[in-house]
């Protein structure tokens, strides 16, 4: 399996990163002026959500952790070591986790869609799978130093 | 001299395939990490969802009010006064009996009364007064008379709408304070503290119970009961529980 090289991957990360912070940005202001994020398409699926009691864990929007994940993401983007790998695998994962549970609510327990909601869930699994396949490539390697990843010993 | 640049090369050969084996084992090392941490992941979002479906997930949830949107559009054409939705001078008045912990008068609300609110009480035809039977259980008090207090201020059937939509299961003590307030809210009851005070009032207690004895007296033994009174009936006739929209539609018309 021929694997994108490590700066490439590490660019993909920080636009997506970079938009997730946009998305997550937008969703807290518009919910912090006591209003909702409005849906593109009409309807009231984002106001719905944003008023349900699951938008907020402790007082907070849950789109403040989202915005905490993506900046984490974008800085682990610039920074080449195991640390940075394998903490951006582990905030890609938690948050994706995260947007499981997220989507699952919006369908089944707040009955309504919110589609900065499911931008910001498509992102993060995206950052996901960049993440992940940045691990597998990349872990454990020297870096810069070394031009391709490390290849499984069957091959 | 070549024998030492032998021992130096060997020695270098080592130090390189010793790192190789460290890096190798540094990075199956840190995969487990990352597969353990995908495992551990997965059964904390397993465990968050069993978690949230075991709970109020059949209404009666107070944090998450469903379906106001609808409510809204289903009445806020129409004009309401008290527990009366519709023009205050439609010739026909349909009575309904109900208990707003019954699942059959939430299932009267969503499926046939709709459409009789569509048909004949937008047009002004026909009015529909909704009077409190309160045989479910204790909290069905307090529930009605929460309804009542919301038509003071113009909201009543915003409430007793948005009250069955988001009903629970009966008697299971989901009525409580936090979830009438909610529906107030939700309704669009603008003076909250004074809604409290209503309903905590001698006077629509009271009323809760003068309209449940009033359904006794007339035979009812179920909820949702209806009963009309129009220019063409002798006095309030007793319809019972009218089984579609259109057995609905046709005792009004001919009430009419």
């Amino acid at each position: 399996m021929k694997f994108p090289t490590e700066a490439t991957l590490r660019r993909i990360i920080a636009f997506v990163a970079a938009l997730g912070i946009g998305v997550a940005t937008y969703i807290t202001i518009a919910d912090s002026g006591g209003g909702a994020p409005t849906c593109l398409a009409g309807g009231g699926g984002c106001e719905t959500v944003a008023n349900s009691s699951y938008s907020h864990i402790a007082g907070v929007n849950v789109a403040v952790f989202g915005i905490l994940g993506y900046v984490l993401l974008l800085a682990s983007a610039f920074v080449v070591s195991d640390l940075a790998r394998f903490g951006g695998f582990a905030v890609a994962l938690g948050g994706f986790g995260f947007s499981v549970y997220l989507t699952y609510l919006e369908i089944f327990k707040i009955e309504a869609i919110c589609q900065w909601c499911v931008s910001s869930a498509v992102l993060m699994t995206i950052l996901f799978l960049l993440n992940a396949t940045r691990l597998i490539g990349y872990v454990g390697t020297a870096g810069a130093a070394v031009q391709g990843p490390l290849q499984p010993e069957n091959t | 001299m070549s024998g030492k640049q032998d021992r130096e090369q060997r020695r270098q050969e080592r130090i390189d395939a010793e790192s190789q084996v460290n890096t190798k084992d540094r990075r199956t090392r840190l995969l487990q990490l990352g597969a353990g941490a995908v495992f551990l992941v997965i059964v904390a979002v397993v465990v968050l969802i069993v978690a949230s479906s075991s709970g109020s997930g059949s209404g009666g949830d107070a944090g998450n009010l469903k379906e106001v949107s609808a409510v809204d559009s289903l009445v806020s054409s129409v004009p309401q006064k008290e527990m009366v939705l519709g023009e205050a001078n439609a010739p026909v008045t349909l009575y309904e009996y109900g208990d707003l912990q019954c699942p059959v008068c939430k299932e009267y609300s969503e499926e046939f009364l709709p459409g009789v609110i569509e048909s004949q009480v937008d047009q002004g035809q026909a009015k529909i007064d909704f009077r409190n039977f309160t045989i479910i259980g204790p909290q069905s008090q307090p529930a009605g008379a929460a309804a009542i207090a919301a038509g003071k201020q113009g909201r009543g059937w915003n409430y007793l709408e948005l009250f069955y939509r988001n009903q629970g299961e009966e008697n299971s003590g989901y009525a409580t304070d936090e979830f009438l307030t909610s529906v107030a809210e939700g309704a669009g009851v603008k003076d909250i503290a004074q809604w409290n005070k209503d309903r905590n009032s001698a006077k629509v207690k009271e009323e809760v119970k003068k309209t449940t004895a009033e359904a006794v007296k007339f035979g009812f033994t179920g909820t949702p009961s209806f009963a009309i009174r129009g220019p063409s009936t002798k006095g309030l006739e007793l319809l019972g529980t009218p089984q579609t929209t259109g057995e609905f539609e046709e005792a009004i018309n001919k009430a009419s």
